[in-house]
């Protein structure tokens, strides 16, 4: 009686702890995936997420499952009176099985993975615009090709300046760190790159969408580590062209200096 | 012949050998001067000690949680400034991870394994006194530092060039962290130089390698785990130290910060496994007891831990996808990590297989292992995804790292932790915990972890980073309030723990020598057991001695447990 009302509890709670995994996509403001991707890298690992989820999904629901089972099946109270479990000590066949198939998954996992590795973490060649990102306690810098500054300090509110790019424009980031490490990570554009003092890190975006991405510094840089929000606005072109010339004039009136071509240049920058 | 000898006199008796001191019972088992527990190298006073200090280490690493996460339980929380937050959420990290975790682990080792392999004691018991006494050393460094101006509030992680004296000069809890550290590797590379000699040297007669309790295997992987990567960890922290104290620039802004991490996570991902191999082998152990059925595949239960060992020390740099190293050296780091899979899953698997057609009893003990298979299969899964560098620098330093560790490290070592406390708490202090509060703690704490850490992987899907103090997005508010209460669960989870740990060790269940009929030699003994473990100590036949015994009718219990005044 005991046992069976135990049965009850395991059960009970199994189910609502079943039922809670399955739920937790459907609730408001817990998302499952990421944010849309807006620039291809993103979209790549986006489809990789979903890529590896499938051999994942299909894992969690057989090895919970087979746990269900014994739980369910194999309890005592469910055991015929007196039944003495077969004495099996193992079995090769089923062993070689349960090592070589999980083997070819992760193989098959590193190798899609690898793929996609090689493709997007590669310092692009063809960039259409060079930025520099700069990051500092706290705050980031954005130093575009034609010497024009985005100061991004860091606020908690998170209404810091917006770093701004044309769409659909490949633009080659360049990460440098000045005193400790921060990361660089706006979620819905792609993964974070580190912007580590002593030496240069690349990134590279393709936004295919006007709009406004946020992000915020993803390495423990301090106690503003809260407040180095992100912001990165893509624009048109003609609107960036025209948000350019009033950062020029903006940049010329207290101190002239030759000015580069104000269109982004399609030189790429030796890496 | 009318030869008569007189007869040989009788030989004389000898005198009668004074007798064995009977089993201590539980009272003068705990109730020692503290003479006795300062200057002990009975390593089962030694191992309650370890225990003691790590469950200590655990309420307080659980209080630094809660704070924590009070502070998150709203956007732009005030409960704390982000200075105090931070040393708040690396006093939890460093609490958690070595002086709980670890040592409890250590102290469970130091209590069963000479008595599983019928040892006498520890092969150099005054090193063991020695070890375990740097640990209360090292955790007082560590404490020291919020004495200072401040402890340590770079992470547990203590990434450099933040711990650098350009940016904390204010106080010394870096140094304090780091002296802790070092400390705390020399204790750890003792006892693991103690726990091989000791299972090389003094096995039992019959006690082959190949008989060796599954427990005892995942001791051994560990120690060896220890012994190698504790050395680097405190490499890097005299490294550290030097660029603090004497100005050198082996981390600064001005050196290479990255070589930092590299040492650092030379250590830090095999710790993971220093947490979780031991933890394993209680799962070995647990499950053939209460399913009737001994392990499924022993023989790959030892491989997959030597390939985990093995592993384990190849996979470092996957905690440093974003840092920018070479995309073919990433790909070998992710390459490794994966195949961590295969071992782990051979031993998901035959566990299984040992509880299938089993005949189950669903003791507290034998909940917790299910919950931990159940949970640990999660950190496992998410594991993959974190292993695949593209996604890697998606999720890296994100709540969903955050979740993913805690199915780990919380639902892998902590569950397996209270697998083992129910389990061989009978063992140790004669008596067992209370059933109905045992079911007690393992719902509420099923139910508050999953609670706590499920939904966390969906703020790291959306862009939370972790670490931070304050967040503004108000889109995480339910999902971070839904957290902190079930963190309170949790909390309340281990208060019903506590309780059932000080009401049973005084009035619970007396438990006889063999509560669970058990396969391995510490239920050979009397509960608890004496000084000298066995008075005389069991053949062994199988890796099941005391089953073999039991079951060809030769085993005779030991003496009766005295009953309670």
């Amino acid at each position: 009686m005991a046992a069976r009302a135990r049965a009850t509890f395991t059960t009970i709670g199994l189910g609502a702890a079943a039922l809670a995994l399955s739920s937790c996509g459907g609730i408001g403001g817990i998302s499952p995936i990421f944010p849309t991707p807006v620039s291809p890298n993103g979209q790549d690992i986006y489809n990789l997420y979903l890529l590896i989820s499938i051999p994942a999904i299909i894992i969690f629901v057989g090895v919970e499952g087979a746990l269900l089972w014994v739980v369910l099946r194999y309890r005592r109270s469910r055991q015929p009176a007196g039944y003495v479990p077969p004495q099996i000590h193992g079995n090769t066949t089923l062993e070689i099985v349960w090592t070589l198939v999980p083997l070819a998954i992760v193989l098959a996992i590193v190798v899609v993975s690898f793929i996609t590795l090689q493709k997007d973490f590669q310092p692009v060649a063809n960039a259409q615009m060079n930025v520099t990102v700069s990051g500092h306690q706290f705050g980031w810098i954005y130093t575009y090709d034609n010497g024009v500054v985005v100061d991004q300090e860091g606020t908690l509110a998170g209404d810091v300046t917006p770093f701004v790019v044309p769409v659909n424009t490949l633009i080659k980031l360049r990460f440098q760190g000045t005193d400790v490490i921060h990361s660089w990570w706006v979620p819905a554009i792609s993964g974070k790159t580190d912007a580590v003092p002593g030496y240069d890190n690349f990134s590279w975006m393709k936004i295919n969408q006007v709009g406004e991405w946020r992000g915020e510094c993803a390495e423990l840089c301090g106690a503003g580590h809260s407040t180095m929000q992100i912001i990165v606005q893509a624009m048109d072109q003609t609107d960036y062209d025209q948000w350019m010339q009033t950062q020029l004039a903006k940049q010329h009136a207290p101190s002239p200096q030759p000015s580069p071509s104000p269109s982004p240049s399609a030189s790429p920058t030796p890496s | 012949m009318a030869v008569t000898t007189a007869p040989l006199p009788a030989p004389p008796i000898p005198p009668m050998p004074p007798p064995l001191p009977r089993p201590k019972a539980y009272d003068d088992t705990f109730f020692k001067p503290i003479s006795i527990w300062l200057t002990t190298t009975d390593h089962k006073l030694i191992g309650i000690m370890y225990m003691v200090t790590g469950m200590l280490s655990f309420v307080v690493g659980g209080i630094f949680a809660l704070v924590i996460r009070l502070q998150l339980a709203q956007p732009n929380g005030k409960i704390v400034d982000a200075e105090t937050y931070n040393q708040l959420i690396s006093a939890h990290g460093v609490t958690m991870i070595f002086f709980f975790v670890t040592i409890f682990l250590t102290g469970i080792a130091n209590y069963m394994v000479p008595i599983m392999i019928g040892a006498r004691d520890m092969a150099f018991p005054r090193v063991n006194l020695l070890g375990f006494w740097l640990v209360p050393v090292s955790i007082i460094l560590y404490y020291s530092g919020f004495f200072t101006g401040g402890a340590l509030d770079a992470g547990w992680t203590g990434y450099a060039p933040l711990t650098e004296k350009a940016y904390q000069s204010h106080s010394l809890g870096v140094d304090f962290w780091a002296l802790s550290l070092i400390v705390w590797a020399i204790s750890g590379i003792m006892a693991s130089t103690n726990f091989l000699t000791t299972i090389v040297a003094l096995r039992a007669p019959g006690m082959k390698l190949t008989r060796l309790p599954l427990f005892v295997w995942a001791q051994i992987s560990t120690s060896i785990l220890l012994l190698v990567v504790g050395a680097p960890l405190a490499a890097a922290m005299i490294l550290l130290e030097f660029d603090r104290q004497f100005g050198t620039q082996f981390f600064t802004t001005q050196g290479r910060p990255v070589l930092y991490q590299h040492l650092f996570w030379f250590f830090g991902h095999p710790e993971v496994y220093i947490m979780i191999l031991p933890g394993f082998g209680m799962i070995s152990e647990i499950i053939p007891v209460f399913a009737r059925k001994p392990i499924f595949g022993y023989m790959s239960m030892v491989m997959a831990l030597f390939g985990i060992v093995f592993l384990s020390m190849t996979v470092w740099a996957h905690h440093m996808f974003t840092v920018g190293m070479n995309t073919y050296v990433e790909g070998f780091f992710m390459l490794m990590t994966m195949l961590i899979a295969v071992p782990t899953g051979i031993k998901f698997f035959n566990w299984i297989a040992t509880a299938w057609w089993g005949s189950i009893e669903f003791t507290v003990p034998m909940k917790f292992v299910f919950g931990f298979m159940a949970t640990f299969l999660i950190g496992g899964l998410t594991g993959i995804y974190l292993a695949s560098v593209p996604v890697d620098t998606q999720l890296h330093q994100s709540y969903y790292v955050v979740a993913h560790l805690h199915y780990v490290l919380f639902g892998g070592s902590v569950f397996t932790i209270f697998a083992g406390i129910y389990y061989w708490f009978p063992k140790i202090t004669g008596r067992k915990l209370n059933r109905t509060l045992g079911e007690w703690h393992f719902w509420t704490t099923f139910i508050g972890f999953n609670g706590t850490f499920l939904i966390m992987h969906t703020l790291g899907l959306e862009g939370m980073p972790r670490r931070i103090a304050i967040y503004t997005n108000v889109a995480w508010a339910t999902t971070n309030l839904i957290i902190t209460v079930s963190s309170f669960l949790i909390a309340f989870s281990v208060l019903l723990f506590l309780i059932n740990i000080a009401r049973s060790w005084h009035g619970g269940e007396i438990a006889g020598n063999d509560p669970w009929g058990a396969n391995t030699l510490e239920w050979a003994t009397t509960s608890p057991p004496p000084p000298y473990n066995f008075e005389r100590v069991p053949p062994v036949r199988s890796f099941m001695p005391l089953r073999d015994l039991r079951d060809s009718g030769e085993f005779v219990d030991p003496e009766p447990i005295p009953q309670p005044a």
